[in-house]
C-alpha cells in the first residue's frame, strides 16, 4: 500500500506543478496574444540571410 | 523611390524586398506582399495585374510625423523609455514580423512587441542613444504609420476580468483533472470493489481538490446566485450554485456515512460553466478588440496655430503644434489639411476647400468651404487645406450632442433575458417542487429522516445540467466566428438572440445604399470619341482640387494624360486651361456659357438633353466638356448606387423582411435610389434625431428592428433599434453604437448577418435542450433512491458530448 501513497503524493504534486506554471504563464503575459504566434511560427527566420547574401550591396545598421 | 509591384505603395529603397521572380526583378514593400505575389503567379493569376484598373494605390502618408502626440504615452522604465503605440497598416503576420525586426536592428531599441491581435506595440529604447522622432521614422520608413495609443478605463477593466476569468478557469480545469483521476479509480471500485480504507482517503483526496475548485473558482458564480436569490430571480447562476453546493454538501455527508460522493459532479458543474464563459469572453474581445483598434486610428488631436499669428495670412510663417482636442479653446485656429478629420466645429478664416459632410448630414454631396463658411467636428476635409476659428468646443459640439444622444438612448437600453434564463426561470421552480415531493413522499414512506433528505438533495445534484454553462457560448462562438470569417463582427452573445427576431430593415442611404463619394457613371464624347472626351477630361482635371474633378480624374487611372498649360481652376465652377494648343473647359453649364461657349443646349439632341434632366432629378450632376469653343463631351457624376445593393434587399424581402430607407439627403435623390434597389417605404430628409423616432415608432409597431447604416448621424438610431449595424468605413460614433460591424463595404452580408443569427440562434435552442436532456430522464432515478455517481458521470459526459456535437454540426451544414 505504501508505494500506493507515494504515487498519489507525486500526482497530486505534478498536478500542483502545472497549476503553479499555469498561473505564471497567465501573469507573465503568455495569453495576452494568442493569436499571433500560430503565424509567427510560419515567418521563415533564414529570410533574414538570404536576403542579405542575396543583396550584399545593402546596408543593414546593426547587424 | 520604387513602388511595390503587388500593393502599389511607394517603398523607401532602403527597406525594399527585392526578389527575382521568372527573370524579373520585382520590388515589394514586405515580405508578406511578396509571399502574396508569388502565390497569385504560381496559381496562374498573373491576369490580376493587368486587370485592376480601378486600384488606386493607398493614400500616402507623407505629411510629416507629429512627435508631439506621443508625449502622453511615453512612460520611464528604469532608465529606458517605453512607449504604448497603436500601427496602421499592419495587416498580416508579416507585417508584424517586420515591425519588430525593423526596430530591433535600430541600435538603442531593447524591446519591440508587436501584438498581432490589437496592433499595439510596446516600444522600449535607450533615450541616451536614439530619441522618440528616430524610432517613430523607422516604422514610417517601412510605410507603417504609428498613432499613439491612449488606453480607455473600460479597456483595462476588460483585460483585468478577461485575466481572473483565465486564471479562475485555469484554477478550475487543473484541480478537475486531477479529482477526476481519484474519481475514475472510485468509478472502478464500483464495480470491482474496494476496500473502505482506500475508499475513505480517495473521498478525503476529492474533498481537498473539490473545494477550491467551489470556494475559489466558482466563487463569482455563488456570489452571483445570492445576489440573485435576493432578487427573487432563478438566473443560470441560481441553478449552477444550487447544483453544485448539493452535491457539494451531499458528498460531504456521504463521506462520513460511507455513502457515494459527487464531488466530481460538483466541480465540472463549475469547471464547465467557466469554459463556457471564457469562451464567450474571447468571442467577444476579438469583435470588440477590432472595433476598439478602428476607433483608436482616428485623430484625437488637433493642429492649432500659435496665438501669435492671429492674422489669418500670417499662418503660412506661423508655428503649428499638435495639441489634444481637450486643450483647445474657443477663439484657437486650427488648420486643417486635405483627408483629415475636421477636429471641432468653428468658421473658416482662410483657405478653401470642400468637407464630407454626409455622416453629419446624410447629404452626399460634398460642401463648398471658404471663408465665413461654417464647419463641424467629425466631418472630413476633401482635397484643400484651411485655417478655421474655434467657435465650439467640448460638448458643446453638433458631434458631442449626437453622442450625448447616443449616450442616452444606451442607458435607457434593457438587457434581454437570455433564452438560457428564461429556461430555467421555470425548471428552477419545478426542480425545488420535485425534491420537496421526493422528500415528503420518502417520509410518508416511513423513511428515517436523513435519507429522506438526502434523496431530496440527489433529485438537485443530478437536475443541474453541466453542459448549460457550454450550450450558449459554444453555438455563439462558433456562430460570430463564421461571421467573422465573412468579415461581420458581432458585439455579444445577445446580438444574435436579437438579430434573429428582426423582421425589419431600415437602411440609410449614403454610404450604406450608395458608395458614399462621387463618381463618374456616365460618359458621352460630343463629335469626338468617348474615350478621347474622357481623356482630356482626366488631363483638365489631374490637378482639380475639387470632388466632381477628382471623380474624374479616378475614372481612368490608366489613361495618359495630355500635357496642360494655363491651368486655372475657378472655384465652385470649373478648370480652364490649353491641351495641344487648343482652348479647354470643363464644368458646369453655365460655366462654360461664361466663358464663351454659347448654345449649349443647341449642341445636344433633344435625347441627350432628356437624359441630362432625368439625372438631375436622380440627384446626379451633368459636367461638359469644351474644346476649341465647341461643346465636346458631357459626364455625368454621382453618388452611385453599390452593385450588391438591390440583389441584398432582394434577398431581406425574400426573408419576409419589410424594408425602408431612411436618409438626411432630400427626397428626389432618396426617391430615384429607393427605385433603383427596390425599397417602397422612403423617408427623406430628416434629422438625426428624427431617425431615431422613426425606429421607435417602427418597435412600438412591434417590429424587431434593424438599422444599418455608417454615419454619424445614423449613431442614435444604430442604439435605438435592436440591432445597429455600422457599414464598410463607418464613423467612430457609429462603430461604436452598432451590435454588428460589417468590414467589407457588402450590403449582402447585412442579409448574412440575419441568416447566421436565425441559425445561431436554433442551435443555441438546440443545445438547450440536450443539455437538460440527459439529466431529466433520469430524475426518476433520484427520486426513487437510486441514484449513482456513475449514473451522474454519464449524463455530464452525454449531455456536454451532444452540445459539443451539436455545435460542431452547425459549423459544417
Amino acid at each position: 500500500m505504501g508505494i500506493m501513497y507515494l504515487l498519489i503524493f507525486l500526482t497530486v504534486c505534478i498536478g500542483l506543478a502545472g497549476w503553479l506554471l499555469f498561473l505564471w504563464a497567465v501573469k507573465s503575459g503568455q495569453y495576452d496574444d494568442v493569436e499571433g504566434p500560430k503565424y509567427r511560427m510560419l515567418e521563415d527566420e533564414e529570410d533574414e540571410k538570404k536576403s542579405e547574401e542575396e543583396a550584399p550591396d545593402k546596408d543593414h545598421p546593426g547587424t | 523611390m520604387p513602388v511595390c509591384d503587388h500593393c502599389m505603395l511607394e517603398v523607401s529603397d532602403r527597406d525594399a524586398v527585392h526578389e527575382d521572380i521568372n527573370g524579373r526583378e520585382c520590388v515589394f514593400c514586405c515580405h508578406g506582399c511578396s509571399g502574396i505575389y508569388r502565390l497569385i503567379r504560381s496559381e496562374g493569376l498573373d491576369e490580376f495585374y493587368v486587370r485592376r484598373r480601378d486600384w488606386s494605390p493607398g493614400p500616402a502618408e507623407d505629411r510629416p510625423l507629429d512627435v508631439s502626440a506621443f508625449r502622453e504615452v511615453l512612460h520611464p522604465v528604469g532608465n529606458e523609455i517605453e512607449i504604448d503605440a497603436v500601427i496602421d497598416g499592419i495587416r498580416c503576420a508579416s507585417c508584424v514580423w517586420l515591425n519588430e525586426k525593423i526596430l530591433l536592428r535600430t541600435k538603442g531599441v531593447t524591446r519591440a512587441v508587436v501584438n498581432y491581435a490589437t496592433h499595439r506595440a510596446k516600444i522600449r529604447w535607450n533615450p541616451s542613444e536614439i530619441d522618440l522622432g528616430v524610432v517613430l521614422g523607422r516604422i514610417r520608413s517601412i510605410g507603417y504609420t504609428p498613432k499613439p495609443f491612449l488606453p480607455k478605463a473600460w479597456e483595462d477593466e476588460q483585460k483585468r476580468q478577461s485575466r481572473d476569468l483565465l486564471i479562475r478557469f485555469g484554477t478550475a480545469a487543473f484541480f478537475s483533472m486531477q479529482l477526476m483521476l481519484f474519481s475514475m479509480a472510485l468509478y472502478a471500485g464500483y464495480f470491482q470493489g474496494i476496500d473502505e480504507e482506500t475508499k475513505f482517503i480517495f473521498h478525503l483526496i476529492s474533498f481537498a481538490l473539490t473545494t477550491p475548485v467551489l470556494f475559489y473558482a466558482g466563487w463569482p458564480i455563488i456570489k452571483a446566485s445570492f445576489r440573485g436569490l435576493r432578487n427573487r430571480t432563478f438566473n443560470m447562476d441560481v441553478l449552477i450554485a444550487a447544483g453544485a453546493l448539493s452535491a457539494y454538501g451531499y458528498s460531504i455527508y456521504a463521506i462520513t456515512t460511507n455513502g457515494e460522493v459527487y464531488f466530481d459532479t460538483a466541480a465540472m458543474i463549475i469547471t464547465l460553466i467557466l469554459l463556457g464563459r471564457y469562451i464567450e469572453a474571447g468571442a467577444k474581445g476579438r469583435a470588440s478588440a477590432t472595433i476598439s483598434r478602428l476607433m483608436q486610428l482616428s485623430p484625437r488631436e488637433a493642429r492649432r496655430l500659435s496665438a501669435a499669428a492671429d492674422a489669418p495670412d500670417a499662418a503660412g510663417g506661423s508655428q503649428r503644434r499638435m495639441v489634444p482636442i481637450a486643450s483647445v479653446l474657443v477663439g484657437d485656429l486650427i488648420e486643417v489639411i486635405p483627408g483629415e478629420k475636421i477636429p471641432l466645429d468653428g468658421t473658416v478664416l482662410s483657405g478653401s476647400s470642400e468637407a464630407d459632410e454626409s455622416m453629419l448630414t446624410g447629404e452626399s454631396r460634398p460642401a463648398a468651404k471658404t471663408a465665413g463658411d461654417p464647419v463641424y467636428g467629425g466631418t472630413i476635409n476633401l482635397y484643400g487645406s484651411f485655417v478655421f476659428r474655434v467657435t465650439k468646443t467640448g460638448r458643446d459640439t453638433v458631434l458631442s450632442q449626437i453622442i450625448q444622444a447616443v449616450e442616452d438612448a444606451q442607458a435607457r437600453r434593457a438587457p434581454i433575458q437570455s433564452i438560457a434564463d428564461r429556461v430555467i426561470g421555470y425548471f428552477v421552480p419545478a426542480v425545488l417542487l420535485i425534491a420537496l415531493f421526493t422528500f415528503l413522499g420518502w417520509l410518508w414512506h416511513g423513511a428515517p429522516l436523513p435519507q429522506a433528505v438526502m434523496n431530496a438533495v440527489s433529485v438537485m445534484v443530478i437536475a443541474c445540467p453541466c453542459a448549460l454553462g457550454l450550450a450558449t457560448p459554444l453555438a455563439i462562438l462558433i456562430g460570430t466566428s463564421q461571421a467573422a470569417s465573412k468579415g461581420i463582427l458581432v458585439k455579444g452573445g445577445d446580438v444574435i438572440q436579437k438579430a434573429a427576431a428582426v423582421d425589419h430593415v431600415v437602411l440609410d442611404k449614403t454610404g450604406t445604399i450608395t458608395e458614399g463619394r462621387p463618381v463618374v457613371t456616365h460618359c458621352a464624347g460630343i463629335g469626338i470619341p468617348d474615350d478621347e472626351a474622357l481623356r482630356l477630361a482626366v488631363s483638365l482635371e489631374q490637378r482639380s482640387e475639387h470632388s466632381l474633378g477628382r471623380a474624374i480624374s479616378d475614372a481612368a487611372l490608366n489613361i495618359g494624360p495630355e500635357e496642360v498649360r494655363d491651368f486655372c481652376a475657378v472655384p465652385g465652377k470649373g478648370v480652364r486651361g490649353s491641351i495641344n494648343g487648343k482652348r479647354a473647359l470643363i464644368g458646369s453649364s453655365s460655366f462654360l456659357e461664361s466663358e464663351g461657349v454659347s448654345g449649349i443646349d443647341a449642341f445636344l439632341t433633344a435625347e441627350q438633353l432628356r437624359s441630362i434632366e432625368t439625372f438631375q432629378n436622380a440627384g446626379s450632376t451633368a459636367i461638359f466638356l469644351s474644346c476649341d469653343n465647341r461643346l465636346s463631351g458631357m459626364f455625368v457624376i454621382e453618388d452611385r448606387v453599390r452593385k450588391e445593393a438591390a440583389e441584398a434587399i432582394g434577398m431581406l424581402k425574400k426573408a419576409g423582411m419589410g424594408v425602408s430607407l431612411v436618409t438626411g439627403d432630400n427626397r428626389k435623390t432618396a426617391e430615384a435610389v429607393a427605385r433603383a434597389v427596390g425599397i417602397d417605404e422612403v423617408k427623406a430628409h430628416v434629422s438625426p434625431l428624427e431617425k431615431s423616432s422613426e425606429v421607435s415608432r417602427l418597435e412600438a409597431g412591434g417590429s424587431h428592428v434593424l438599422m444599418a447604416g455608417d454615419g454619424i448621424n445614423d449613431a442614435p438610431a444604430l442604439v435605438r433599434a435592436s440591432v445597429g449595424v455600422a457599414l464598410g468605413r463607418a464613423t467612430d460614433i457609429a462603430l461604436e453604437s452598432a451590435d454588428i460591424v460589417v468590414m467589407r463595404p457588402d450590403l449582402r452580408l447585412v442579409p448574412a448577418a440575419l441568416a447566421l443569427s436565425r441559425k445561431t440562434f436554433s442551435v443555441i435552442r438546440q443545445n438547450i435542450f440536450w443539455a437538460f436532456f440527459y439529466n431529466l430522464i433520469v430524475i426518476p432515478l433520484a427520486i426513487a433512491g437510486m441514484l449513482h455517481p456513475i449514473v451522474a458521470a454519464g449524463a455530464m459526459a452525454f449531455s456536454s458530448l451532444s452540445v459539443v456535437a451539436n455545435s460542431l454540426r452547425a459549423r459544417t451544414s
